[in-house]
């Protein structure tokens, strides 16, 4: 679950998950829907994703770094995304989806990159939330 | 919400936020607007950020903030820094992630009465012969080792090999090529994600627009940079697209882990920066220039694209030739006089323009008497402008100015309670025609959602950082 955030250059969101795993699974897929149409994206290939970080705040934007440059360098869309390990420095997972085709995964916006701008993972008695800003 | 921040008037278009060293500033920040301008300045973070800078290891003079000031991410965007080569430190984030975005300006050898009545046909061509590149790629295959050399080679590599004309790299900023670039130091990732890319717009303030020029307001200077009234010139918005993208998400990564081993803390991490005599800080800046060589081959590319177009409508003796190419995302080693010495600097400029007063042996010879062309675009709706440098850039703002109108509203704002359609259709009625890859395109780019054009330029003419030459008008866009 995910929502949008407001910013005067850029776009952001705040995603929420009931374990850690489950918000970098949900800020994966937060970034892939603001970059592309994602409704017509079939699961039928995996892509490996794995990040490293010295906190827990780089580890999410380098893990974000790397979904980006799956859907923009490696041109994969992505569908679905699971997260296998999850540490304070290292996360490693999956994306399901397919190689991108312009005709059916429209671009939405081209993302840029994952800024720390305002940067913030909140754990809670309900789970976690983190928002983070792209520049676009 | 932004905090309290005390500006004093330096004059009715200077302002000053003082030192303070409680936050660890190192320098004052210095806001060039009018009173209308930094009220809505004030309303978002920029001047937080602008305060932000202030407290880089090794800054000279203060952090700077031009009329178009808004808030980015760690730099303000509209934010100009100068760091001291031998002491200062080089931050990725005060480049950003569009390394060496920026503008280049085509006149043609056409009126606007010949032009208007097949606006239609023309964007058309363009929309289909000039790639926006979301999609997939681009019309420029070139293989890895090609890629190296436009690393190296920038606009001039694609004039060499049939993309432009003899005379296009040289009325680029730097000759469309920063020596010292070392594809070495860019990743492959990088570069994978670059090489499709090259000679393609790309999104979100991205754009191509027909203009016709409107209003002379120095007629020796227009002169020199062959423009009159009534001409039709294009302007180019774009950047160095996935391959400058990666760069500084690879780079902010290593320089967010080095720092502490330089004992730098700052209070944004998107500020993360490395000593530049660090192998950090020497590495990026060699990836950067890259970077920058591929943003200006790029636009070349885009150039090159273009003047198709415009033969297949108007006839093959069309001609289209480049005024001045700009970069708006930089960092650059230039020497200026600070209390009567001369120093060696690293100017970091985040949405700013270089602006070279007359005289200046950076500015091609044909331009040199009048200075360099600085090409500032407005929104799609409004105007944009050229105007040349000015000594008051050289004395306060290590040659730097504004670099567009500046946003006003969010993105999601300016979608709010707006039909594409509908927004398309006002512009028609102005004159002007849109054509885009995505409906968010057009919403998000609304007049509406930029400050004042005219009001930002007279900032920086009345403050004397650069002169007015001439105002252009849109007759139609082509965004991403």
């Amino acid at each position: 679950m995910f929502e949008i955030l407001e910013h005067t250059a850029d776009i952001g969101f705040r995603a929420r998950g009931r374990t850690l795993a489950e918000l970098f699974e949900t800020s994966a897929l937060a970034l892939v829907s603001i970059a592309i149409e994602t409704d017509d994206v079939s699961p039928r290939a995996e892509y490996p994703l794995a990040a490293s970080g010295h906190d827990r705040e780089s580890l999410l934007v380098n893990w974000l770094s790397e979904v980006l440059y799956a859907i923009d360098g490696a041109r994969f869309a992505l569908r679905r995304c699971r997260v296998a390990e999850i540490s304070e420095t290292r996360v490693s997972g999956t994306g399901a989806g397919e190689p991108r085709d312009p005709a059916r995964h429209r671009a939405k916006l081209v993302v840029k990159g994952v800024t720390y701008h305002q940067l913030r993972i909140v754990e809670s008695p309900d789970g976690w939330s983190a928002d983070v800003f792209l520049d676009i | 919400m932004p905090r309290e921040i005390r500006l004093e008037a330096i004059d009715p278009l200077r302002h000053r936020i003082r030192r303070d060293e409680s936050l660890g500033m190192r320098t004052d920040v210095v806001v060039y607007a009018s009173q209308a301008i930094l009220d809505q300045i004030r309303k978002d973070l920029s001047l937080e950020q602008a305060m932000n800078v202030a407290t880089l290891p090794g800054i000279v003079g203060p952090s700077l903030a031009m009329p178009d000031i808004h808030q980015g991410y760690g730099f303000p965007i509209g934010g100009v820094a100068a760091t001291d080569l031998s002491t200062g430190v080089v931050s990725p984030g005060g480049v950003g992630f569009d390394i060496n975005c920026g503008v280049r300006l085509v006149r043609t050898s056409l009126a606007e009465a010949e032009v208007r009545p097949r606006m239609r046909d023309l964007i058309n061509q363009v929309f289909r012969d000039v790639p926006c590149g979301t999609g997939g790629s681009g019309f420029v295959k070139i293989d890895e080792k090609q890629l190296d050399e436009v690393l190296e080679r920038g606009a001039r590599w694609m004039v060499e090999n049939g993309y432009g004309e003899e005379r296009d790299a040289e009325f680029a900023e730097a000759g469309g090529a920063l020596d010292d670039a070392d594809p070495a130091c860019v990743s492959a990732r990088a570069k994978q994600r670059g090489r499709p890319q090259l000679g393609t717009l790309g999104s979100g303030n991205h754009f191509l627009e027909v203009q016709y020029v409107e209003q002379i307001h120095d007629q020796p200077a227009a002169r020199a940079f062959g423009l009159a009234a009534g001409q039709i010139v294009v302007l180019i918005h774009s950047g160095s697209r996935g391959l400058g993208h990666q760069v500084c998400t690879d780079y902010l990564a290593e320089m967010n882990g080095a720092m502490r081993r330089y004992n730098i803390t700052l209070p944004d991490r998107q500020l993360a920066c490395t000593p530049i005599s660090s192998p950090e800080g020497q590495n990026y800046l060699a990836a950067m220039r890259a970077a920058a060589n591929f943003a200006w081959a790029n636009r070349q590319g885009i150039l090159h694209f273009l003047r198709g177009a415009f033969r297949r409508i108007f006839g093959e003796a069309t001609r289209l030739d480049l005024v001045y190419d700009v970069c708006h995302n930089i960092a650059k080693h230039e020497r200026y006089e600070i209390d009567g010495q001369k120093r060696d600097v690293l100017v970091h400029r985040k949405g700013a323009t270089r602006a070279f007063p007359p005289g200046h042996l950076e500015i091609p010879e044909a331009y040199r008497g009048v200075g360099q062309p600085v090409l500032i675009p407005g929104s799609m709706g409004t105007a944009s402008w050229v105007l040349t440098g000015a000594d008051g850039a050289m004395r306060e703002t290590f040659g730097s100015v504004c670099h567009g109108a500046g946003r006003l509203l969010s993105r999601t704002a300016a979608r709010k309670g707006r039909d594409a359609r509908q927004v398309q259709k006002q512009l028609e009625e102005q004159g002007i025609l849109v054509k885009s890859e995505t409906r968010d395109g057009i919403l998000e780019e609304i007049p509406e959602a930029y400050k004042d054009v005219d009001e930002v330029i007279d900032v920086v003419h009345r403050a004397g950082l650069a002169r007015k030459v001439a105002r252009l008008r849109p007759m139609g866009v082509i965004k991403g």
